[in-house]
């Protein structure tokens, strides 16, 4: 359905209200997870010199206020528990494919994993996965398959043995996602993508599926849309976070010693749409600030968040979204 | 045998390492045991590809089939196999066979060359489009890292050929566009060891890489699947114009030809349809390359729709043949008379088939035997 720029803005302004005044009750009374549509909490976690680790106590402080400015609920562990059962698998999507320097750092996951075990879940059922086992361990993750203090591994070649339609997409899920999980997070980072725009919470997402390379035409659009509006996603993504330390405002998806910036963000969202619309916004910035034409001008703006929003995914319009710093 | 079966089990026994042995198949494939180095993702050999050009910033432009991917570093083209790393462009399955049997010629199908050999036939994962309908999506479909593949590079294979006395190979199952270094390598090789090249493919390839390829080949198998840019856009995610361009070329080249036309129910099966490919056929190619109509199995993305009617495929043949096509046959129709070879001339049945089963041939050094007409083929 398509909406004039005004209704919707109108509309999403409303929804953002709501959902910061109803979202905490509506936490404490539902067994649904809360939702909180157009809302992305932001921290600040500044990158330390060089090529030196986060500090694990400041990266924790980090991702929990993140959370917290999310959900408007009192703090991270409060978030974890509206959003997370004890009784859930959850699946943390990362994406590893830019290396140890352009991937979710180790310390948020480990922080954010933390946060679950602390509301209940056991290590046993925090899996950290993406498509490869190998592209993990060159981004600096521990390829682990039993024990604590979470699950760490690649999908490789464990996918569903039959496809799965949704929208333009034919596709094998991994089976992590279609039978593992009760629950999914995407981690991902903020950089910019040669095709799709924007790579962030929802490009992420193709790591899902056994076949992304089908489908870059038209940057994306809808495929990213498709993979995320699939029900074995749909239905589980709870979460987007995003470790926006250090950004990438153009060369992605790889990383480029010479075109990231030091954004000092984590950003985390309930709603996928509008983290990637903040990512957006924060690259086109960037961008601009730099002299480079925008994502627009550059002929790849992320087409894919106005398909996602017409699909009911989210907020896409970057007008309307609503970032709350903690 | 049922084709469709089949290959998926070859698919499948090769994808899961399991043939040991030399497993015989009644009038079909033989699977052959694993003997080379079993490969995982971690250590896919990467080789600089042969038809690229570089691009600002480290992208880089494949040249190799019409799509031309322009694609990133640390990121794959369209075909999922390969790979942009730094600037450079590297192929992930040169020598990376993730399927290697032992097929009849028939099979493929080619039924004018050298009828009853045998094929070593060897494919890589990956396909440069995604047709709803694929009989060998669980490689055609896949990166090579998501598949069981073993290290045969194309020395190995020629090698092997030739010794177990198989004149002809085949690069065949998923897209050997996609892995077109390799079919060029192992056709070199094979020729030194005295063995033959065949090729099966959908024909969607640049004109130069085509060209660069085909003195190298006896014989190119092209699906044409349907006469449309439409079905082409919604059921291949393909193009026609180029795929026509290319057979073309090949017919041009003097390497031997032969079309497929998988007739997907009520999708290409038009009586109109079928006309005009016929005609296109026989005015820019001659009315003696063989085409083959075949019938199509609900699969993959496909499933929701019926085999095609035997009504459907003889309507196909008997259209094919009243537009001049003097070598129109049947395909996946076990049995019927529309898999043999016919003399145009006098009607004598020259080769007669079942299956991928060559019963009886009679044809004397490429001629009829009554009437003396010049078959088209490669026979001996």
């Amino acid at each position: 359905l398509a909406m004039s720029r005004e209704l919707s803005r109108r509309e999403l302004a409303r929804l953002v209200g709501l959902g910061v005044l109803a979202a905490p009750l509506a936490a404490e009374a539902s067994a649904t997870p809360p939702r909180y549509p157009g809302r992305v909490g932001l921290a600040k976690l500044p990158p330390p010199p060089g090529a030196q680790a986060l500090d694990p106590a400041a990266s924790r402080v980090a991702l929990a206020a993140a959370l917290a400015a999310a959900t408007g609920l009192a703090s991270g562990r409060a978030a974890a528990a509206a959003l997370f059962r004890p009784n859930d698998t959850v699946g943390i999507k990362v994406n590893s494919l830019g290396g140890p320097r352009l991937s979710p750092r180790t310390e948020l996951v480990d922080a954010f994993a933390a946060l679950l075990r602390e509301v209940g879940i056991p290590p046993a059922r925090i899996i950290v996965f993406d498509r490869s086992s190998r592209e993990l361990r060159r981004a600096g993750y521990t390829i682990r398959r039993a024990g604590a203090p979470y699950l760490c591994y690649g999908i490789d070649n464990d996918y569903d043995r039959e496809p799965s339609t949704s929208g333009e997409i034919g596709s094998c899920f991994a089976r992590l996602v279609s039978t593992t999980c009760s629950a999914l997070v995407s981690f991902g980072v903020v950089k910019d993508h040669d095709l799709a725009g924007v790579s962030a919470g929802l490009k992420n997402l193709y790591g899902l599926i056994h076949n992304p390379n089908k489908y870059h035409d038209h940057n994306c659009d809808p495929y990213v849309a498709d993979v995320a509006n699939h029900p074995f996603v749909r239905g589980k993504l709870r979460l987007v976070l995003l470790d926006g330390v250090t950004g990438q405002y153009h060369g992605g998806p790889a990383w480029r010693p010479d075109t990231n910036w030091p954004l000092g963000l984590v950003a985390a969202s309930t709603d996928p749409v509008a983290a990637d619309a903040w990512a957006w916004k924060v690259i086109d910035a960037e961008r601009v600030r730099r002299g480079l034409p925008d994502l627009q001008d550059a002929k790849r703006p992320p087409r894919f968040l106005a398909t996602a929003a017409r699909y009911g995914l989210g907020v896409g319009d970057r007008a309307a979204i609503h970032e709350v710093m903690a | 045998m049922n084709e469709k079966l089949s290959r998926r089990d070859l698919a499948t026994i090769a994808c899961a390492g399991a043939a040991a042995a030399l497993l015989p198949r009644p009038a079909d494939s033989v699977s052959l045991p694993e003997v080379g180095a079993v490969i995982s993702g971690d250590d896919l050999p990467a080789l600089e590809a042969s038809w690229y050009k570089k691009l600002p910033e480290g992208r880089v432009e494949c040249q190799l089939c019409p799509r031309a991917c322009q694609v990133a570093d640390a990121e794959r083209g369209g075909c999922g196999v390969r790979e942009n790393r730094g600037g450079t462009y590297y192929t992930l399955v040169h020598g990376v066979a993730c399927a290697v049997h032992l097929d009849p010629i028939e099979k493929k199908p080619f039924f004018h060359v050298l009828p009853g050999a045998q094929a070593l036939s060897y494919a890589t994962a990956g396909c440069n489009v995604e047709c709803k309908f694929c009989q060998n999506w669980e490689i055609s479909q896949f990166r090579p890292e998501q598949v069981r593949s073993q290290y045969l590079p194309p020395e190995a294979l020629a090698l092997f050929a030739r010794r177990e006395g198989v004149p002809l190979l085949s690069a065949t199952y998923s897209e050997p566009v996609v892995f077109w270094e390799y079919v060029r390598d192992t056709a070199i090789a094979g020729r030194r060891e005295g063995v033959r090249s065949t090729v099966v493919s959908n024909g969607y390839i640049q004109e130069q890489s085509l060209k660069d390829v085909l003195p190298h080949l006896t014989a190119m198998k092209v699906d044409l699947k349907a006469f449309s840019e439409r079905f082409y856009h919604e059921m291949v995610r393909g193009e026609l114009k180029p795929v026509l361009k290319a057979i073309e070329v090949i017919r041009a080249s003097g390497t031997w030809l032969e079309i497929v036309v998988l007739l997907v129910t009520g999708q290409n099966d038009s009586e109109q349809e079928v006309r005009d490919l016929s005609r296109w056929v026989k005015t820019n190619l001659g009315g003696e390359v063989p085409v083959h109509f075949t019938r199509f199995h609900p699969t993959y993305r496909l499933t929701n729709l019926p085999p095609t009617p035997l009504s459907t495929l003889e309507r196909a043949w008997q259209i094919g043949k009243a537009e001049g096509l003097a070598f129109a046959y049947l395909g996946n129709v076990p049995g019927h008379p529309g898999e043999s070879t016919t003399c145009p001339g006098c009607g004598t049945r020259l080769i007669h088939r079942v299956g991928f089963q060559v019963l009886e041939n009679v044809l004397k050094g490429g001629t009829c035997p009554r009437c003396h007409r010049v078959i088209p083929g490669v026979w001996s």
